[in-house]
């Protein structure tokens, strides 16, 4: 007796299955962010650090929403306004975080980012790499991560990722209709900063 | 169980077709604010938007290894949009083209632009729209035309519309559409680019009349094998071939050759630009009665 060999699905199937999977992995990831009314997202670091936008936070114990809706507090740990980030510490265990990319993108890549666009939680929209941002040089500045991609006021502080769900920046604004994000090698450079001589220094990611 | 990678090959495939456009993507620094994009036609020839030429010298183009050199306006046609710059010293890529019949609505596309010297940047969406012919604001027709959903940002005009493999479909013109931005297809751009290329401008047929459609009495119509409408000549300009050719205000256009003049696009489609120089006969009723007049359109300069 034969088994009749199903047929490989059309690519744009394959496709829209591959994106419903990458929506759940990153879903399962993001954190929203609260603070005296101002609301963001947020991308977990490690067990208890969540990296934003220094300006989704203006107060010093935002609190944090976690994807399965569990609320947490949380405490400013540092912030670097001129980079637009801020880190966050919690003692509740947050999602394990997105494997972290630091070379840089190509441009036409698939770029994906997580967040609160529009005020609904936890929406996927996609796009490609125009340019692929750089690292932070010796006077402090950097080129940023620039995507044909829509973002929203609450995409900020959340999770852009590449084709394989990896991290490679933090959403931090719309310019000319495109979007902009931190390069992950940037947010990891401020989070070695954050966290030099304390526990979580050195995390493994 | 389900994973990315299809997203991963489709994302490194995209990223190999930006990288392949650009390959014949180039900077043209035309006018004092920012660069616009080109498409390198052949070796020392790039093909822009007319409209992100302000300048008569000082053009320079920056090719994908960075060497920059400079240009010159062989040709530009402000009616398509459309211009060819001559560039010293480059040995550039030719850009690979489409096949015209590759592509069609529902179909991936990317803009690719070179708007700086940091390296190519490219939108992402898909065909939107085949249409045409359509006549541009500024009077030249085009045999077709294309929208997609891509994002033409800053610097865009000029550089190419790719397929997923990174072949050119047809250049970006932010400045047609109404300002809603379409792509000009390679094969309804080739016509103008080879007036560009050989003398420097595009040729336009032209009569010298200004027309109405009328409705034919049905005794006229009879005289026509029942065509039901014709153009009412309303105005011969002066020096032109209409008034050459002895054409009368209130004479009624019927057939230009053996085809039927019942709208003022029917004539507009039979002056293209190899036209030029060429008699034809204007089939006419004149106060109720049919003649003949040969005609022979000129260069609108």
């Amino acid at each position: 007796m034969t088994t009749a060999v199903a047929p490989p699905p059309a690519p744009g199937t394959a496709v829209d299955d591959a994106g419903g999977h990458l929506a759940r992995l990153l879903r399962a990831t993001l954190v929203s962010v609260f603070d005296n009314g101002s609301a963001g997202a947020g991308t977990p670091w490690s067990n208890t650090l969540v990296v934003t936008n220094n300006h989704v936070v203006g107060g010093s114990a935002p609190q944090l929403v976690l994807p399965d809706g569990a609320v947490a507090a949380s405490e400013v740990v540092f912030r670097d306004e001129a980079a637009d980030l801020v880190l966050l510490r919690t003692s509740v265990a947050l999602p394990r975080p997105l494997r972290t990319r630091l070379d840089p993108l190509h441009a036409g890549e698939l770029v994906f980012a997580i967040g609160h666009p529009w005020g609904e939680r936890g929406v996927l929209t996609a796009g490609i790499a125009l340019a692929p941002g750089g690292p932070v040089q010796a006077d402090g500045r950097f080129s940023p991560v620039r995507a044909d991609l829509r973002l929203a006021p609450g995409n900020s502080g959340g999770p852009l990722t590449d084709a394989a769900g990896q991290l490679v920046g933090i959403n931090s604004m719309i310019i000319g209709g495109a979007g902009v994000a931190i390069p992950a090698a940037v947010v990891a450079e401020f989070v070695a900063r954050a966290t030099a001589g304390t526990p979580e220094a050195g995390y493994d990611r | 169980m389900a994973d990315t990678t299809i997203l991963s090959e489709l994302s490194d495939q995209l990223a190999a077709a930006v990288e392949h456009a650009a390959l014949s993507t180039v900077l043209v620094s035309a006018r004092r604010r920012i660069p616009a994009s080109g498409i390198a036609w052949d070796a020392t020839t790039v093909l822009t938007a007319d409209h992100v030429i302000e300048q008569d010298e000082g053009i320079v183009v920056v090719g994908p290894d960075g060497a920059s050199h400079d240009a010159t306006v062989a040709g530009r046609d402000p009616g398509s949009d459309l211009a060819i710059l001559r560039v010293s010293g480059a040995a550039l890529t030719p850009a690979e083209r489409a096949p015209d019949d590759s592509y069609h609505v529902g179909s991936l596309a990317l803009a690719v632009g070179r708007p700086s010297e940091e390296g190519p940047m490219a939108s992402f969406g898909i065909v939107s729209a085949i249409n045409g012919p359509w006549r541009t604001r500024r009077g030249h027709r085009l045999a077709n035309y294309l929208r997609s959903d891509t994002t033409f940002y800053p610097g865009f005009s000029g550089g190419p519309l790719v397929d997923a493999l990174g072949r050119v479909i047809g250049m970006n013109s932010s400045r047609l559409g109404r300002g809603a931005g379409l792509t000009i297809p390679l094969a309804a751009a080739a016509p103008v680019i080879a007036d560009l290329m050989s003398r420097g401008r595009v040729r336009r047929a032209y009569l010298g009349v200004s027309s109405q459609v009328v409705p034919l009495p049905s005794a006229l119509a009879a005289h026509l094998g029942g065509q039901q409408s014709g153009l009412l000549v309303v105005m011969v300009e002066p020096g032109s071939p209409a008034e050459a050719g002895g054409l009368l205000v209130g004479d009624i256009l019927a057939r230009a050759g053996d085809i039927p003049l019942t709208d003022t696009e029917s004539l507009q489609l039979q002056l293209t630009a190899d036209r030029v120089g060429v008699p034809f006969t204007l089939s006419i009723l004149r106060g109720g009665a049919p003649r003949d007049i040969a005609i022979t359109p000129a260069d609108r300069e």
